[in-house]
């Protein structure tokens, strides 16, 4: 790798310099085209493959061909490169840019070949809150490692000083968008996910779910350890017995194998571990089996992973499409997921729950999803939207408008003197004459027509003035 | 395909280049070379912020390089247009004789 950039760089370095020397205007712009190619092959090295083929297609191609236009077209290959005066620019030019080199150059390079490297940042541990509890108005899940009283003043409370509280909040049925009001995210795709930024640190967390009348119907006590880079989602749900439970799981986000999708499935059913399995290419399983028809319904099936009571578990599946079916202990099937399509690079979360009030059927369950995210490679196109249209729309749009703006202007530069030739037209017309037309004769010619015998042959005269 | 050689080797070449491209600026008196030593400047500053996002593992820098490739080809369009405009008036692109503005 080291010599690869070595050959790279001094290629560029060596493009560079003959394109400052070279007396010919198309043999510098060739050896800045070399030199873009080397800066290109650069990010490559530097994980960012996007970027080199957009300098490769906007530089090289794009702005290279727009000089080499010019050039050819101004003939101005050759032209006179001379300074008059100020010859001693450029010794004193380059003596400052070496003096520039060492000053900079030097510390750079001290450091390059000691052992002293500088470290990345450290990360923060994340955590997320999933509310699954069924929207009710007033009723929301709390989580704070302070002593919970009544959520309203809890709220102003906590709200108020989040550096001596880790406190969350999430509406009813959904994962909350921001829950801190000046949360960082590292990674954007962080705030896709719905997680949150903390200090990793270990935290009491102390989970509560609590209606707007501060009553707390249930609440977890858990030492979380936020270790870094973890991630960490605590789920509130309706259990089995119809009770409001609070579940903590460690996430896995790192980016699944490649080819593979991840299904993170949490088992919100805390009576009962369930069972996922693949049914295969069998298509009539969307009506309910009960336990005696299952094994002639569902002949080819294969368990994939078990879900314990209360648990989570991560399951890689390969490309392409399922027909899932989440099975309990008696192999009742509960819920089928047919035509599961598993796309590459998917991180999927889905939460089992079973809906409260309804008998014990496969309409009372779901598999909730409550993220899912295309794992976007760093530097890849995915990631550089994202971040572009989410973090930087508005400098995006400005950008566009100052393109818009140069493109008017190169229009406006471009037209073939538009002054020059508006002028040409005026002269080119026919020149109106304000004189009668005797007396330009009479200046034209020098004979004074005006005068004597000319006067009487000329039709009309000099009576009319304003003749023409 | 991963660095592992760190990222002052990157930034020790962007600053070369950087410093070939202001030079470039100084000691040519083509307009055309000079705007291509621009180029060239701009293209190490990217260099230098690309190789800074691959350290921090931070996506934004990639962002800012893109602003800056949009920023450079408005600026060559216009810069461009803009010599041709002067060499149609004056047959002559150097620099020095562009002096009407001298004090």
């Amino acid at each position: 790798m080291e010599w690869l950039f070595l050959v790279v760089s001094l290629v560029a370095v060596f493009a560079a310099g003959m394109m400052l020397t070279r007396r010919n205007a198309v043999h510098s712009a060739l050896f800045l085209i070399v030199n873009f190619g080397c800066v290109a092959f650069l990010y490559l090295m530097l994980d960012a493959p996007f970027l080199a083929m957009v300098q490769v297609t906007v530089y090289t191609g794009a702005i290279m061909v727009l000089f080499l236009f010019v050039i050819m077209l101004l003939g101005a290959e050759a032209t006179s490169d001379t300074t008059g005066q100020m010859r001693w620019l450029g010794f004193a030019g380059t003596a400052v840019a070496i003096l520039i080199l060492l000053i900079f150059g030097f510390p750079i390079a001290s450091n390059m070949l000691g052992d002293e490297t500088v470290e990345p940042l450290d990360s923060t541990a994340q955590l997320r809150v999933i509310n699954a509890i069924p929207a009710e108005p007033g009723k929301a899940f709390l989580l704070a490692d302070a002593e919970l009283e009544c959520a309203d003043e809890t709220v102003s409370a906590l709200s108020g000083g989040l550096s001596a509280s880790i406190f969350l909040t999430a509406a009813a049925g959904n994962v909350p968008d921001v829950l801190f009001s000046d949360v960082v995210y590292n990674d954007p795709r962080d705030q896709l996910r719905g997680y949150q930024e903390l200090a990793s640190a270990d935290y009491a967390a102390r989970a509560s779910v609590s209606d707007g009348n501060c009553v707390s119907s249930s609440i977890l006590e858990q030492e979380i350890a936020f270790a870094k880079d973890s991630a960490h989602t605590i789920v509130a749900f309706v259990n089995a017995a119809g009770v409001v439970d609070i579940r903590s799981m460690e996430d896995d986000i790192s980016e699944p194998s490649v080819g593979k999708m991840r299904l993170t499935l949490f088992n919100a059913v805390t009576d009962a571990s369930i069972s996922l399995v693949d049914v295969g290419q069998y298509t009539a399983i969307q009506t309910l089996c009960d336990d005696s028809a299952c094994d002639s319904l569902l002949p080819h099936r294969r368990l994939i992973d078990e879900l314990p009571a209360g648990g989570s578990v991560g399951i890689e599946l390969n490309e392409g499409d399922y027909n899932l079916a989440f099975v309990d202990s008696e192999q009742n099937v509960l819920r089928v997921l047919a035509d599961y399509k598993a796309e590459r690079g998917i991180v999927e979360t889905r939460l089992f729950v079973r809906e409260p009030g309804l008998p014990g059927n496969q309409a009372s369950y779901r598999a909730n999803v409550f993220s899912v995210l295309g794992a976007p490679s760093f530097g890849g196109p995915e990631a550089i939207g994202q971040v572009l249209f989410i973090d930087y729309v508005l400098p995006v749009q400005l950008v566009g408008m100052l393109l818009l703006v140069a493109l008017i202007g190169v229009i406006v530069l471009a037209r073939p003197d538009a002054l020059r030739q508006a002028e040409r037209r005026r002269i080119n017309q026919r020149r109106r004459v304000n004189r009668p037309l005797v007396s330009v004769i009479s200046q034209q010619t020098g004979s004074d027509v005006l005068s004597g015998q000319y006067l009487a042959k000329l039709p009309g005269g000099s009576d009319d003035p304003d003749a023409e | 395909m991963m660095s592992s050689i760190g990222t002052e080797p990157y930034i020790m070449l962007s600053l070369v280049l950087f410093l070939m491209g202001a030079l470039g600026v100084l000691m040519r008196r083509n307009a055309i070379l000079v705007f291509m030593s621009v180029e060239l400047m701009l293209n190490s500053a990217n260099l230098a912020l690309v190789a800074f996002a691959q350290q921090w593992q931070q996506i934004n820098g990639h962002a800012f390089v893109f602003f800056v490739m949009t920023v450079a080809a408005a600026e060559v369009a216009v810069g461009l247009a803009l010599i041709v405009n002067i060499f149609r008036e004056r047959q002559s692109i150097n620099l020095d004789d562009l002096q009407q503005m001298h004090g």
